[in-house]
């Protein structure tokens, strides 16, 4: 391929096509060919670029300009201004919330300079539909180290030596895992990816295989090459459409290039892969789940041991590692154990993904090395809280994982700390929580999620869970009674001890961190019946404040339960009997107003009918500031 | 005066009727305190379904622990007689003074001989004789009746072929109809039990029919903590339906699904393979009439 004037790496994750990624390929394309640019400019559809709160984005390379929040009525003017008469358009080009200049560079995005790429090192830069731009960058050249120079047992003393732990969650060092099943006896022996992604808020897996599927593809034919199996299986869930197709592109280009298959590279070496689909079962995730959900048994989880690696599918020793672990593996092998087990901390090596979601500026997928502080990832790679609101938890480890509060913030994060601090590494998924969230409705939530998701084979989990739920609805719905904290915690570490597999002996951590961290708040709802967040339902009233009504008639018109009297001059009234508390009037009245406030643990202020409304001076209208080009 | 019960002397003797662990208690009980007592169980042997427990709720004390020094007790006890494979079958009398009637059902093996070696078991010539029942064959309906049977004949060869093959017909179907899991089950040669088993785990699936559309509304945690919950109730609202609903002219299911991994999007919604993101309540009946008038040309959907 020639050599471009201007390269345009087009995202097309999951969240970027929601957004209309591929009617902007086409916008693009159409006013490429337009303009006469076909031979000067490029576009490249690439996975998941990573700052997906600010999708549909591209980036123009050589300089690496990044634009965001695309629309296709855009398209036309940004041709015409960059890339035909070299302007690069500011309006475009992403400004940190509370800032006036845009940055241009992507390297000067404070999200993209603190992160460090060794999983993701190809996000954003190649199309993951062509094996040719992943061979590009040196792609396979771990296989064929691998293949031509390296015994099994050297590949799995240099995983060991480099200190990789699964990134799935738990952290069991993958060279031991493949050691074990190395030196079982039985064959054949198998090697299962886990891309059944369950935990809610992490998509990082997805990511990779809609980024970089061949990456895991390489790690996962040296991890069978390592254990001596021949066929491998790829467990994605049916939630990932997208994902499966590409990785199926990639499973059928590397067939056709002889990277996967009989006699790969010609070294007598043969592997195959095949893709195995999930059906929405979270507890599929759980490595013994997975293997009887394969195997078409019901899918829930064993007694272990023996671990799979000893005894897995098909009663054969199988190798279960999570789609990131794997995808660690060709850097490794190429850069070396030394240059790996450098990064990170003492006992976690190498980098994690974390998606970085909710109540954040900055949202999207970073890589950062292990140790780095939350402070760092909140404030400096997230942007803060929007609306300067309080920061108040991060939630860590999907519904197995706890609530970090503000006052752990400079928590160095690894495996060992987060565990320490009653939550745990999980997938990735890092869900920042304002001061507007409820702790006691997250906590809520989460026993709702793994109370639904409980296989039932355990007694505790399944009946347990049943009534965690009920005493935290309870609370939530303000008919919560002296003890009940008491009775969650003591459940809660009944649960822990008596569930056989991770999802029950974990799912009581949401509970027992935010009874930890967060005990004012239940008690907020349980003595005083109010809701500090204003979050749940039945301990909140809406209110209109008379001062500041203006009787726009609105939320009148809005309401869907027709709660509200209003009438033209006169100030608006919410029937606090009729009212469902659906949030509407609140969310329609104009910010320039902000009449409608919420109420929690007080007595609602009557307001007759029939007042009439203070007129305000109009505020003078903010001139509009000119567009920069 | 005195009353009818003080006129009949009371009988030392009690009866428990079941040998579960609180039948068990009762028994022992009643022996520690001098009467004599007999322990009726329907079953063969005494303990019940808590022997079939490996943990008992809320405590978490293995079941066996709780169990077996009352089973011991129980069977060493001198005034405590146990009746098994026995029935009640009529009680006459008054508190203190009653008449049971137990039926023994036949057995064959003399219990007070047997030492319970189990050389019976393993000599008897027609144990392992498995008569089964006649089943007629299943027939699939001519709607189903090619394309399932193409999805089985595909898959059948393969290692694991059951959840391929649900996940295909789901997908045609949009659900199972009873008789393509018979079917599925008796080509596949699975036990009908467990391909509905299997049918009804998986979120994905389902056993009842299913709306043209599925409305899958995001419940991750971000999605949560964004107010997804709003979306849904608004979606129930403008559809008329509650959650994981299908309406009546089978257009629409709304569903609430655990994370699409769409956070960047929070919150979201998927309709088929289109996702919806950064939603507000205000689109949602935008969204249902956009499928409820044309017929639904799955297009992406600008935030």
């Amino acid at each position: 391929m020639a050599a471009r004037r201007i390269e345009l790496m087009l995202c097309t994750g999951t969240g970027c096509v929601a957004g209309g990624a591929f009617r902007i390929k086409q916008a693009l394309e159409e006013e490429i060919a337009r303009h006469g640019l076909p031979d000067e400019v490029s576009l490249v559809a690439t996975g998941c670029n990573g700052f997906c709160g600010q999708g549909p984005l591209l980036v123009a390379l050589p300089e690496k300009i990044f634009y965001g929040w695309l629309k296709t009525e855009d398209i036309p003017f940004l041709v015409q201004e960059h890339f035909l008469k070299g302007r690069p358009v500011q309006k475009l080009m992403f400004t940190p919330p509370e800032k006036k200049e845009p940055i241009p560079l992507l390297g000067d995005i404070p999200f993209f300079n603190k992160q460090m790429l060794l999983v993701l090192r190809n996000k954003g830069l190649i199309d993951p539909e062509k094996i040719e731009d992943y061979l590009a960058r040196d792609g396979y050249a771990a296989l064929e180290k691998v293949l031509t120079s390296m015994s099994p047992e050297d590949v799995i003393e240099e995983i060991t030596k480099s200190g990789l732990r699964g990134r799935g969650g738990a952290g069991f060092p993958t060279g031991v895992k493949w050691k074990v099943c190395r030196n079982e006896l039985k064959t054949p022996k198998y090697v299962i990816c886990n891309c059944d992604e369950g935990d809610p808020g992490a998509y990082m897996d997805r990511s990779v295989f809609e980024s970089d599927p061949h990456a895991v593809i390489e790690g996962q034919t040296i991890a069978g090459y390592a254990i001596g199996a021949a066929h491998g299986y790829i467990y994605v869930r049916s939630e990932y459409p997208l994902a499966i197709k590409r990785m199926q592109i990639a499973l059928d280009q590397a067939q056709e290039y002889g990277l996967l298959g009989e006699n790969i590279l010609g070294t007598g070496f043969s592997f195959d892969l095949e893709i195995r689909e999930g059906s929405g079962a979270f507890v599929c995730g759980e490595e013994t789940s997975l293997i009887h959900s394969i195997e078409g048994k019901s899918p829930e989880p064993r007694q272990r041991p023996p671990f799979p690696a000893q005894v897995g599918i098909w009663g054969c020793p199988t190798v279960i590692n999570n789609v990131e672990t794997l995808a660690n593996v060709p850097i490794i092998v190429t850069r070396g154990a030394e240059w790996y087990s450098q990064i990170g901390t003492a006992t976690s090596k190498g980098t994690k993904i974390f998606s970085l979601v909710g109540k954040i500026n900055n949202t999207g997928l970073i890589e950062v090395p292990m140790g780095i502080t939350l402070r760092e990832i909140v404030y400096e790679i997230g942007g803060g809280i929007p609306g300067n609101k309080q920061f108040k938890a991060v939630q860590t480890g999907g519904p197995s994982g706890g609530c970090i509060p503000n006052s752990l913030i400079d928590l160095p994060i690894d495996y060992e700390s987060l565990k320490e601090v009653g939550s745990m590494m999980g997938s990735g998924g890092m869900i920042v929580m304002d001061e507007d969230t409820c702790m006691v409705d997250v906590s809520k939530f989460f026993i709702q999620f793994t109370n639904d998701e409980s296989c039932g084979k355990c007694t505790v989990c399944r009946d347990g869970s049943d009534a965690l739920l009920e005493v935290l609805t309870r609370i939530t719905e303000g008919q919560g009674m002296s003890g009940d904290m008491e009775f969650l915690e003591e459940l809660g570490l009944a649960i822990k001890d008596g569930s056989m597999c991770g999802l029950g002996q974990t799912l009581p951590n949401p509970v027992l961190s935010t009874l930890k961290y967060f005990r004012d708040e239940y008690e907020a709802h349980i003595t005083e019946k109010r809701c500090p967040a204003k979050v749940c339902k039945n301990l909140i009233a809406y209110w209109i404040d008379p001062q500041l009504c203006q009787a726009c008639l609105i939320c009148h018109r809005e309401c869907p339960a027709e709660s509200i009297y209003g009438e033209k001059q006169m100030v608006h009234v919410i029937d606090q009997n009729k009212c469902t508390k659906c949030g509407t009037c609140l969310d329609v009245c104009p910010p320039r107003f902000s009449a409608v406030k919420k109420l929690s643990g007080e007595p609602v202020p009557a307001v007759e009918r029939g007042i009439k409304v203070e007129r305000k001076k109009k505020p003078a209208r903010p001139e509009q500031e000119k567009v920069q080009v | 005066m005195l009353s009818e019960q003080s006129l009949n002397p009371r009988i030392g003797a009690a009866l428990v009727v079941g040998g579960g662990i609180g039948g068990m208690q009762a028994a022992l009980d009643l022996a520690a305190g001098g009467i004599k007592v007999y322990l009726v169980d329907s079953r063969p042997a005494i303990g019940g379904v808590m022997a079939q427990l490996d943990k008992t709720f809320p405590t978490n004390d293995c079941a066996m622990c709780t169990m077996a020094p009352r089973l011991v007790e129980i069977g060493r006890h001198r005034d405590i007689e146990i009746l098994t494979l026995s029935d009640v079958q009529s009680i006459r009398g008054q508190p203190g003074n009653f008449h049971v009637t137990v039926k023994k059902r036949p057995r064959f093996v003399n219990e007070t001989k047997c030492t319970g070696c189990g050389t019976c078991v393993a000599n008897c010539p027609v144990r392992n004789d498995v008569q089964p029942l006649d089943v007629p064959r299943v027939e699939l309906e001519p709607a189903y009746r090619d394309k399932v049977a193409e999805i089985v004949r595909r898959h059948r060869e393969r290692h694991g072929p059951l959840m391929p093959i649900l996940q295909e017909v789901n997908t045609a179907f949009n659900y199972f109809p009873a008789s393509v899991l018979s079917y599925i089950a008796q080509e596949t040669g699975y036990p009908f039990s467990h391909v509905y088993r299997i049918a009804t785990f998986y979120n994905a699936f389902s056993v009842v029919p299913r709306g043209k559309f599925v409305i899958n509304v995001c419940m991750g945690t971000t999605c949560y903590v964004r107010g997804s919950q709003r979306l849904m109730e608004r979606f129930s609202d403008t559809l008329k339906i509650k959650p994981e609903e299908t309406s009546p002219d089978l257009l629409f299911t709304l569903k609430a699904v655990r994370c699409i991994g769409c956070c960047g999007l929070a919150p979201a919604a998927m309709v088929g393979d289109t996702v919806y993101g950064k939603l507000t309540v205000k689109e949602v009946s935008g969204i249902a009439n956009k499928y409820r008038g044309a017929n639904g040309h799955g297009q992406t959907h600008a935030g």
